[in-house]
């Protein structure tokens, strides 16, 4: 090596030397992106805090308890809404490939606030508290989600193929979008199907 | 003559109080009416947001949210149960809980912002501590890598300088 070679030599290890010295500065005015992606979760649990065990057949009067619960990876905290709707067959289901949420009134709802990585869960506790039947026809008239009793009168037919009066108890995922300052639909849904009887 | 004043008086007295218990009646259910349980609702709405805005400003500003949002989440119960009754049509339920709910997201906001003045006086003193660690850094290697270079030139030159030249004599 000659001489010319040890001063380039050492100007580049100067130079990577004084990058690591001066790296706390740097960390502050170059922002680090960490180019994960964002993203929510929704999920539901059966009664034993499980992913087994759901709900199904149920009974007028019969108490049942299952567990909705959301989780945050969008970065910073963030502000949800979950939606729980009730519907038979034949009422319109979130689209997933449209991303638009179902147009029914909402029954329920939990207002929640996730910071980044973190968790919510809360328990839900459903029964159908009125419904009567008449032949191919079962109307639920009144439902009570976590102690509160809700006038439903939702209409449901005979399915003779999987023999029973089906309705779908699902939740829908909304996030605050502050840059529109309203809520979104989140794009995320889950539910149980409940195949429900008188006794 | 006496009784006649007598029953007009009480007569008059009863209208009174008959027009004055209507107006009572009408003013208290006009305290739980529709329009203003909705706006209730919505101004609680309006400070749960506010609360939240401020609490994202705050953590952004670097300071530690995780207590404001556990008390945002108590805001948003009373907000959801304010939604719940108002649907349910239980009015003096729904101001009920709007109004904890518009309490409780006013004292997070004002909390908020106080967390993000204090966050952010203590971002500078960082960013100060950070700028000024790191010139001094910066300038600590150019000077030391300046005196390593130049006494390694100097070795370098001097080792050149005592290195005799061989000579190779060829024998034929």
């Amino acid at each position: 090596m000659n001489l010319d070679e040890y001063r380039t030599l050492f100007v580049v290890a100067t130079l990577v030397l004084s990058l690591i010295a001066a790296s706390p500065a740097l960390s502050v005015v170059v922002p680090f992106r960490s180019g994960s992606e964002e993203f929510s979760e929704l999920w539901l649990l059966g009664p034993t805090h499980m992913a087994e065990g759901y709900p199904f057949g149920v009974t007028i009067g019969e108490k049942e308890q299952i567990f909705v619960g959301v989780g945050n990876h969008m970065g910073r905290s963030a502000y949800y809404v979950v939606y729980l709707k009730l519907r038979n067959q034949t009422q319109a289901a979130p689209d997933s490939a449209t991303s638009t949420p179902s147009s029914l009134a909402p029954l329920y709802e939990f207002r929640t606030f996730v910071a980044d990585g973190d968790i919510w869960e809360s328990p839900v506790a459903f029964s159908f508290v009125e419904a009567s039947g008449f032949g191919d026809l079962f109307t639920v008239k009144k439902m009570s989600v976590n102690d509160v009793v809700f006038p439903v009168d939702s209409i449901s037919v005979w399915d003779s193929e999987n023999n029973g009066f089906f309705y779908q108890l699902f939740f829908e995922l909304w996030i605050y979008d502050e840059a529109s300052m309203s809520f979104r639909y989140h794009d995320r849904f889950v539910g149980i199907w409940l195949n429900v009887t008188v006794s | 003559m006496e009784v006649m004043s007598v029953s007009k008086l009480f007569s008059v007295l009863l209208i009174f109080s008959a027009f004055a218990a209507s107006v009572i009646m009408s003013e208290a259910s006009g305290a739980y009416g529709e329009d203003v349980v909705a706006l209730a609702v919505e101004e609680a709405e309006a400070a749960v947001v506010s609360a939240y805005e401020a609490v994202l400003d705050a953590e952004q500003a670097g300071a530690k949210v995780s207590g404001l949002l556990a008390r945002l989440n108590v805001a948003g119960e009373y907000l959801s149960d304010a939604h719940i009754q108002h649907r349910l049509g239980d009015f003096e339920n729904a101001t009920y809980f709007a109004n904890l709910c518009d309490e409780t997201a006013e004292e997070v906001r004002n909390e908020a912002n106080e967390l993000k003045n204090e966050a952010h006086g203590l971002r500078v003193t960082d960013l100060v501590v950070r700028m000024t660690g790191s010139i001094i850094g910066v300038v600590i290697i150019v000077f030391l890598s300046f005196l390593v270079w130049r006494a390694f030139r100097r070795r370098y030159h001097k080792r050149v300088l005592e290195m005799k030249p061989e000579v190779i004599s060829g024998e034929s």
